[in-house]
């Protein structure tokens, strides 16, 4: 497949205590585009996101074993800043989770932890990660307002700006417009579409219909495999593997 | 479990087959009345001009499917090459109409000697045959059946370059005869192309492959 590879999964193996989720995986997603991850419940799609910042260490009793290099670097090398990492891979999660805090507070949290900005400076990362989520435009008059007081949708953009003011390379998103109206969720997938400009996307959907509105590539798992990742408009027109079929025209699932 | 699509699938199924058999009558007709010499064209007109409704009929129900059930994979595979095979049916059924035009201006075999009306019949029952499997592997989505089209419509073409060959050495008896049979075999031809069309589009319906049968 075209384009650079910016994340390279070997013999990827996640164990939750005796549960394998993810079997010997082996994928190398690539650079500036959007790679829809799909498959049934349970298949691993999650743990598979969570794997590339190392998330799923947080979850007692689980284990992993195989290699990802983000560029040079195998992350789960044991000299890995798991901090630096996670600044580096952002995560947007299926249900919007703004901070008790005002708008601007909210994008800000970030750089002011990692102690990269203050004043003007923290100032601009503000306007620039607004303006890179589309959510400037709506919320410039009122930054100091509570996040809780915007709808879900821009709470989700407001989400989305957050991971974007301290500089990722990659942002991975579970099932982003789950919660949200079809309005919101056109506008996050216009996002979506846009980011890739810049980043390196990964989303989780069950929603097949919006993989292939914004996916440049896609995954099909089922029970923890990796079954078929092609170009989106080629698996979506022409799977190659039968269960892939079943599942894109709603045979199973 | 049969899922929601599948009705409307196999509803769709059935009209493009009630289609390609109307095409099929549509060019029968024409050639047979052609051969035999006997007036068709009011018939043959009103023929091609329901396979032109029937095709308009084909692709709304097509677009419904799509708007309803945004298929993927073989099922929108499915849906893209009807819309296709549903346009070569009203070819089909055009060439028909325009052989019968010709008759019906200029005659049909009977103005030709025999050598003339044996090529033409050779050619008519080939690219029956054409038209006849084409419908015949879409009914049953056999992409083996619509490849065996390409030998056919290598015939079909052999037999037409031969004739006029034939045609310029030898000089047939009538004018009429000479425009008459030159555009009829040119239609029939056509018709042979488009049977190979629709074969092309039953392999890509049934298994994605992106062939050439001409």
């Amino acid at each position: 497949m075209i384009g650079n590879t910016k994340i390279d999964i070997k013999n990827l193996n996640v164990w939750f205590e005796d549960n394998h989720v993810l079997k010997d995986m082996t994928l190398a997603i690539k650079a500036n585009a959007v790679t829809a991850v799909m498959g049934p419940s349970g298949c691993g799609k999650t743990t598979l996101i969570r794997a590339l910042n190392r998330m799923n260490e947080v979850i007692k009793d689980s284990r992993t074993s195989g290699e990802i290099y983000i560029g040079e670097q195998n992350i789960y090398d044991r000299d890995t800043n798991v901090y630096e990492l996670r600044r580096k891979v952002g995560m947007v999660f299926q249900k919007p989770n703004p901070l008790p805090k005002s708008i601007f507070e909210n994008i800000a949290f970030g750089p002011k932890v990692h102690n990269v900005a203050r004043g003007k400076r923290l100032d601009e990362i503000v306007k620039r990660s607004l303006k890179e989520a589309a959510l400037w435009d709506e919320v410039k008059d009122r930054l100091q307002d509570s996040a809780f007081d915007l709808s879900g949708g821009q709470q989700q953009r407001l989400c989305i700006a957050r991971a974007l003011a301290v500089e990722p390379e990659i942002i991975l998103m579970d099932e982003p417009c789950s919660a949200l109206d079809p309005a919101a969720t056109a506008k996050i997938e216009q996002l979506i579409r846009t980011l890739a400009q810049n980043y390196t996307v990964i989303i989780v959907t069950h929603n097949m219909q919006q993989a292939s509105r914004v996916s440049d590539f896609t995954v099909f798992l089922y029970l923890g495999r990796v079954i078929e990742y092609d170009i989106t408009k080629d698996m979506f027109e022409h799977p190659k593997n039968e269960l892939t079929e079943k599942y894109i025209t709603g045979e199973f699932g | 479990m049969s899922r929601l699509i599948d009705m409307d699938l196999e509803q769709l199924t059935e009209m493009l087959v009630r289609m390609g058999e109307m095409a099929h009558k549509t060019v029968s007709l024409s050639l047979m009345s052609y051969i035999q010499g006997r007036g068709s064209l009011g018939e043959v007109q009103e023929l091609s001009d329901t396979l032109i409704l029937m095709a308009d009929e084909v692709e709304s129900k097509a677009f419904e499917i799509i708007a309803r059930f945004q298929p993927v994979a073989s099922d929108l595979r499915i849906l893209k090459s009807y819309m296709k095979i549903s346009y070569d049916f009203t070819r089909y059924g055009r060439y028909a109409l325009d052989i019968s035009q010709i008759h019906s201006m200029l005659g049909g075999a009977r103005e030709c000697e025999n050598w003339i009306i044996r090529v033409i019949k050779e050619m008519s029952e080939r690219t029956l045959s054409m038209v006849n499997a084409s419908v015949k592997s879409l009914k049953s989505h056999d992409a083996e059946m619509a490849k065996t089209l390409s030998e056919t419509e290598n015939q079909v073409d052999a037999l037409y370059s031969k004739y006029l060959d034939r045609l310029v050495e030898k000089a047939p008896a009538t004018n009429k005869c000479t425009i008459s049979s030159v555009l009829a075999t040119r239609y029939l031809e056509r018709i042979a192309d488009h049977a190979t069309y629709i074969g092309e589009s039953v392999v890509y319906l049934s298994t994605g492959e992106r062939v050439t049968l001409r």
